[in-house]
């Protein structure tokens, strides 16, 4: 493990930085030490996509370019990682195309958030070969703007169908792979003062890590622990970074389960779930914008724990299983019973999420929906999710579960029993929704009332079940 | 305006700033270049809603690593307030009466340590109790200001003798601004115990008044400085004061330059948003829909003081016509204190609010009548030669509403789509469609008189003929610089690149008044244009004089001067007259014609003009769950003869947005304890990109400025904002298609999809028992 020193690529260079502030975020870092102020603070918490910068990655002898919240974002996770700056866009005075697409269509009014969307533009560009509107309004989702309303923003997009797509980026390619590889394969240790960071490289080291600092917070995407510095202004003072462990970034799949490692990335899940539970995908459209779903992991949501984690009552429909790595053991824990309280699991010091498996059913139907105050980026007032086989009208066996209908996501057992061999009728689906109350006693908060979320819970049964009837849709995006 | 320089004028090109924005180079207050020895500031503030502070204990906030300096009201030498027209908005106060009401400040060595160090506040309070509700504050006649009772024919006697009636009440929701660009300041000590002040602010005169006011120093002692902000909407009007004069008073204890930044938390829960509305009405109208009389009482959530909230409900009793002749009208308004920051000015400032209410009337009206809106609202429109005084006395003779409907209602395909949506409903059980059409009628002009005045300074560099603009207009996204500039460029023939508008200045332009109520361009591109021409007068008395010329007219084209038997480069000439020791720089002022107003009686002309649109909105939401979103938007504006057509596009879709996301998902919610508990984007909710129209056409009605406003354009700022009102009442109608169109739906705003699933629960309540 190399110790003290962080080395990332920018501006071509191999930028050394020794002895890094573990809890100074990457915005803080480029404002303040780089001098670049093109990248812009709103909200100090990945929520409006002003700070957006792009990191490029090695991926198989290949860069991938992926926008992200640098201010919630820590410096050392830039480790053997491309920068890219929204300044560092224009090539010997010239303006990138997407630069200059945001110019000629009028897409900055006030300009504040200008930075962000370009970015989350650029790495669009570099990433797709065209650009369609589900395309370019996924990229921006998650950059706010108040001035235009959007559609100036969409139209340059659209317009770079027009461009030839070799930037200075695509030139300098070779140049930047050759030194991305020069410093990939580093784990590493960063301890100051009392503040200690570890960025390990393969499980074994995890391990050990854990081991010797079981206090440790672990940090993926950071949704939740980067606030703890950004917004509750403490300390972090043991940090372990999961998302440089490449043997935890995979899907891999047999006939009976699909597993998820805990460091791939939503966006990466995403497109690979689709075929097999396209709401499972639609949903994490809907978890955050793409600069979170570039970094925030499955395991990440599973160990928050949150009541309104938006994957989790999709997982426990599913009835998945975590596998839980650490103190020289591993055990395969199912995730029904997972969540013992508000924001708790079972857990323990030293261990860690490996892996989650999420069982194959073929036959079965599964659905799964998220009601939030806006379509993108937002917390859900309640999601639910569905797992039935059914045959001919008669439900076989059922899981349903909830999010934001009680202090941990939920299955709905007192519901489900009485679908359960039961035939799809009015009558049936009634009681059900009766029994909803008997499950759940949900709150009353800043996002929706207790009698709402009762309601809609009730609500999305009797629209599973008309979907499934009617063998089709009712939702208002298609 | 003979010599429109087509090339310029009228002419769509990009944001003066667009290179600078999308690169990075664009320069906000928190990019400024910080001197050496630069402290941070960090806000303490209550975290009780109504409370006195019986101990404010800062040792160990003056012992926190980095921290130089503590400021409390004992620091401040004078004023320690920053109302604006009234007091009642303390800097640092002893008494609290909102969550979030400014204690002390710090300065430190980083804004990290600042905010740390104020967290270490030992703070004792005696808690009071709080209201929150604005329906008791009414109860408790807790009042900010004495509201108005406007009347007109006999309402009362009108409405019983209607043949139809209903009675009502209706809800309008707050809204937080959520300017991207956070409240910040930056003082730099001047010597003499002058303050260079760098301000995200709206109004840079004020800035300074407020600040001298505070320091007990002469108002030449302050200089503020804008150059651009990231957004302002009416949020940095009066809110930036109380981030400027912290700062200052930290500069001055310190003798350091000082950073504000505001945490977008701390920011939100400090300032002030929009005020919400409550009313209850009573009407009474005939068979065909035609409203007789209205009733009308108004009550508005203000928060703590009065800060703007008498010129905002000023402004929504003017506007609770909107479009419509109201031959008998009475309103009580009552502006209501709360324990919640003070509400503010607010893109439509009122303006929006009194339409909204007019417009839910005259919906409930048609869904009463079993009508369509579109027809009930065009029965009610004023017309040019009869119904068209305003019920506070204005004659309107500039109305293009009803030709601006019905030129929409053909291109929107308005009655053939809500047939088949009709359609569509009937064959739908969950799924329901909506469709509106709203229009929009908004006055222009400060409705305080004195306000409708603005200066510039233009200077001409004979060197090489480039130009300098100065006037009092902020630059805030509205693309006000870039007007100007296109202004200047045309009055003086010369390339857009040749112009340069710099910051704005309170020591160039003085006695400025706030870049607010849509007049921005208006006044200051005008102030522009006299700078401009007395300029041009020096030169042709020049030229005249020295060539024995019969005329001094001249054309200023393609960067010549053309005058009769002469014509001259526009560089030589300058040059020529510099020799000639002429001057080359005038500072200019504008004050709007025509306008006046008796506040006492409510009667005068307060607007020079007025901005007409319309907006046809269709929805599709779901009955299970609320949700819904916005299919299509087919909107026609009058913009005039725009300066800049794309700039005014941009305004127009950006205030839909804006004014949409007012009327559905952005929600402001406070705690019974009065805790703010929408502090940040992830519990409050902007529209963001997927929540635009599925279908956005926007179109201008051409048109002229009946009045003498630069280019003979009108301008666009607020009044697009209103054109969100159509997606409401979308809304409305696909709910009132759960019940076949037989019911008015009671919803109030915004129309979160809570709300909706609520109104369709209640409609089914009250009818399937």
């Amino acid at each position: 493990m190399t110790s003290n020193i962080l080395k990332f690529i920018y501006k071509n260079k191999i930028l050394e930085i020794k002895n890094p502030d573990t809890n100074e975020t990457i915005l803080n870092y480029v404002r303040t030490k780089l001098k670049k102020t093109g990248t812009k603070e709103g909200c100090a918490e990945g929520g409006c996509g002003a700070c957006s910068v792009v990191i490029g990655e090695l991926e198989e002898n290949n860069i991938k370019y992926k926008a992200i919240n640098s201010c919630i974002s820590f410096l050392p996770s830039l480790e053997g990682k491309q920068l890219i700056l929204v300044e560092d866009l224009i090539n010997n005075g010239e303006l990138h195309p997407v630069q200059k697409a945001m110019v000629n269509y009028h897409g900055s009014q006030c300009g504040f958030c200008t930075p962000g969307f370009v970015m989350s533009l650029f790495a669009m560009y570099k990433n797709y070969s065209s650009y369609k509107e589900e395309v370019i309004k996924d990229s921006i989702q998650g950059n706010l703007c108040r001035c235009t309303g959007y559609r100036p923003i969409v139209e340059a997009a659209k317009s770079l169908n027009k461009d030839k797509k070799r930037d200075f980026f695509a030139k300098d390619k070779k140049n930047t792979l050759k030194l991305l590889k020069k410093i990939k394969n580093r784990s590493i240790k960063i301890i100051d003062n009392n503040k200690k960071y570890f960025a390990p490289k393969f499980v074994n080291e995890l391990n050990k890590i854990l081991r010797s600092e079981p206090n440790s917070k672990l940090i993926s995407g950071g949704t939740d622990v980067s606030l703890i510095v950004t917004k509750e202004l403490k300390d972090l003072n043991s940090l372990i970074y999961l998302n440089s462990i490449d043997e935890l970034n995979y899907i891999k799949e047999n006939n009976k389960f699909i597993e998820v490692g805990a460091s791939t990335p939503l966006i990466k899940f995403e497109s690979f779930i689709k075929k097999y539970f396209p709401d499972f995908s639609e949903v994490l459209k809907r978890y955050g914008s793409v600069q979170i779903r570039n970094v925030c992991t499955i395991a990440g949501n599973i160990a928050t724990a949150s009541p309104i984690g938006d994957t989790l009552p999709l997982l426990l429909a599913l009835d998945s299983q975590i596998i839980v790595k650490g103190q020289n053991k591993t055990q395969i824990l199912p995730i029904n019973g997972f969540f013992t309280n508000y924001r708790k699991t079972k857990l323990k010091k030293g261990q860690f999420i490996h892996s989650i498996r999420i069982p194959f059913l073929k036959q079965n139907i599964f659905k799964a929906y998220k009601i939030s105050k806006r379509i993108d980026d937002d917390i859900s007032s309640v999601c639910a999710s569905f797992n039935i086989e059914i045959n001919k009208d008669k439900i076989k066996k059922i899981k349903i579960a909830y999010g934001g209908m009680s202090n941990t996501p939920k299955r709905a057992f007192n519901c489900e029993k009485v679908l359960v061999n039961s035939n799809l009728s009015y009558k049936t689906i009634s009681k059900a929704k009766k029994l909803l109350e008997k499950d759940f006693k949900p709150i009353t908060d800043t996002r929706a009332t207790q009698k709402y979320r009762m309601e809609v819970a009730k609500n999305l049964l009797e629209k599973c079940f008309l979907e499934v009837k009617q063998k089709k849709n009712i939702r208002i995006n298609g | 305006m003979d010599n429109i320089n087509t090339t310029i004028i009228e002419q769509i090109r990009p944001h003066e700033s667009g290179i600078k924005h999308v690169s990075g180079y664009a320069k906000y207050i928190d990019d400024i270049v910080e001197p050496k020895g630069t402290l941070h500031g960090a806000i303490g503030y209550s975290k009780r809603a109504h409370a006195i502070i019986t101990k404010l204990d800062l040792k160990d906030v003056s012992k926190s690593e980095g921290v130089i300096s503590v400021v409390t009201s004992k620091d401040i030498p004078g004023r320690n307030d920053v109302g604006a027209v009234y007091d009642g908005d303390p800097i640092f106060t002893k008494k609290v009466e909102y969550f979030g009401q400014p204690l002390f400040a710090v300065a430190a060595t980083t804004t990290e340590l600042a905010r740390k160090a104020v967290l270490k506040a030992k703070i004792t309070y005696k808690t009071l109790k709080p209201v929150v509700d604005v329906r008791e504050a009414l109860k408790k006649k807790l009042f900010v200001l004495k509201g108005k009772k406007i009347k007109r024919g006999n309402p009362i006697k009108k409405i019983k003798k209607s043949k139809n009636y209903i009675k009502g009440s209706f809800e309008l929701g707050s809204q937080e601004h959520f300017y991207l660009e956070g409240q910040i300041a930056f003082v730099i000590p001047q010597e003499d115990n002058d303050f260079k002040v760098y301000s995200s602010t709206q109004h840079p005169s004020e800035t300074q008044q407020i600040i001298a006011k505070m320091l007990n120093q002469k108002n030449n002692t302050i200089h503020v400085d804008v150059r651009r902000i990231g957004g302002g909407f009416g949020g940095k009007e009066t809110q930036s004061f109380i981030f400027a004069a912290i700062c200052t008073l930290l500069s001055k204890k310190t003798k350091r330059p000082i950073k504000l930044r505001m945490d977008r938390d701390d920011d939100i829960l400090i300032t002030g948003k929009r005020h919400n509305f409550y009313s209850d009405y009573e009407v009474g109208f005939n068979d065909k829909g035609i409203i007789e009389g209205v009733k009308i009482k108004l009550l508005s959530r203000c928060g703590i003081s009065p800060d703007l909230s008498g010129a905002i409900n000023g402004r929504a009793l003017l506007h609770i016509d909107n479009a419509y002749y109201l031959s008998n009208i009475q309103v009580e308004n009552y502006l209501c204190k709360t324990n919640t920051s003070s509400s503010t000015a607010f893109r439509g400032f009122g303006g929006n609010q009194g339409m909204m209410i007019i417009e839910n009337i005259i919906d409930n009206v048609a869904k009463y009548l079993s009508k369509d809106s579109a027809e009930v609202r065009k029965l009610n429109f004023y017309q040019k030669n009869k119904k068209n005084i305003t019920h506070y006395g204005m004659k309107i003779k500039d109305n293009v509403i009803n030709e601006i409907f019905n030129k929409l209602i053909k291109s929107s395909d308005y009655k053939k789509r809500r047939l088949k949506i009709k359609k569509f409903n009937s064959k739908n059980k969950y799924l329901k469609k909506g469709i509106a059409i709203t229009p929009v009628k908004f006055g222009i002009s400060f409705t305080t008189t004195h306000l409708n005045q603005a200066g510039a300074l233009v200077h001409i560099y004979y060197a090489d003929g480039s130009v300098h603009v100065s006037t009092g207009a902020i630059e805030m996204g509205q693309g006000t610089y870039t007007k100007i500039a296109q202004l200047v460029s045309n009055e003086l023939g010369l390339n857009f690149n040749k112009i340069k508008v710099s910051s704005t200045r309170t020591d160039k332009i003085p006695n400025t008044s706030a870049s607010a109520a849509s007049t921005t361009t208006d006044l200051n591109g005008a102030a522009a244009i006299n700078a401009v021409n007395k300029i041009k007068k020096n030169l042709a008395l020049f030229v005249k004089k020295k060539y024995k010329l019969n005329s001094d007219k001249a054309i200023y084209k393609n960067g010549m001067i053309k005058f009769k038997g002469k014509t001259f480069s526009f560089n030589s000439l300058v040059k020529e007259a510099y020799l000639n020791r002429i001057s080359l720089s005038s500072s200019g002022f504008y004050s709007t014609p025509k306008i006046f107003f008796n506040n006492k009686t409510f009667k005068g002309r307060p607007f020079l003009y007025f901005c007409y649109g319309a907006a046809v909105s269709e929805v599709l939401i779901d009955t299970l769950t609320g949700e819904n979103k916005i299919l299509r938007t087919d909107i026609l504006h009058d913009h005039g003869r725009a300066i800049n057509p794309a700039i005014e596009k941009g305004q127009i879709e950006g205030g839909f947005v804006q004014g949409a996301g007012w009327l559905t998902i952005e929600e402001v919610k406070w705690k019974l304890n009065g805790e703010l508990t929408t502090h940040s984007p992830s519990t409050y909710k902007i529209p963001a990109v997927n929540d635009m129209p599925e279908q956005l056409i926007v179109k201008n009605f051409r048109n002229l400025n009946k009045e003498n406003v630069v280019n003979k354009s009108k301008t666009t700022g607020e009044p697009p904002l209103m054109l969100g009102m159509s997606v409401f009442f979308a809304i409305k109608d696909a709910i009132s298609s759960t019940r076949n169109y037989q019911v008015i739906p009671n919803l109030n705003a915004p129309a979160t999809p809570e709300a909706i699933l609520l109104s369709i629960n209640d409609i089914k309540k009250k009818y399937e028992k």
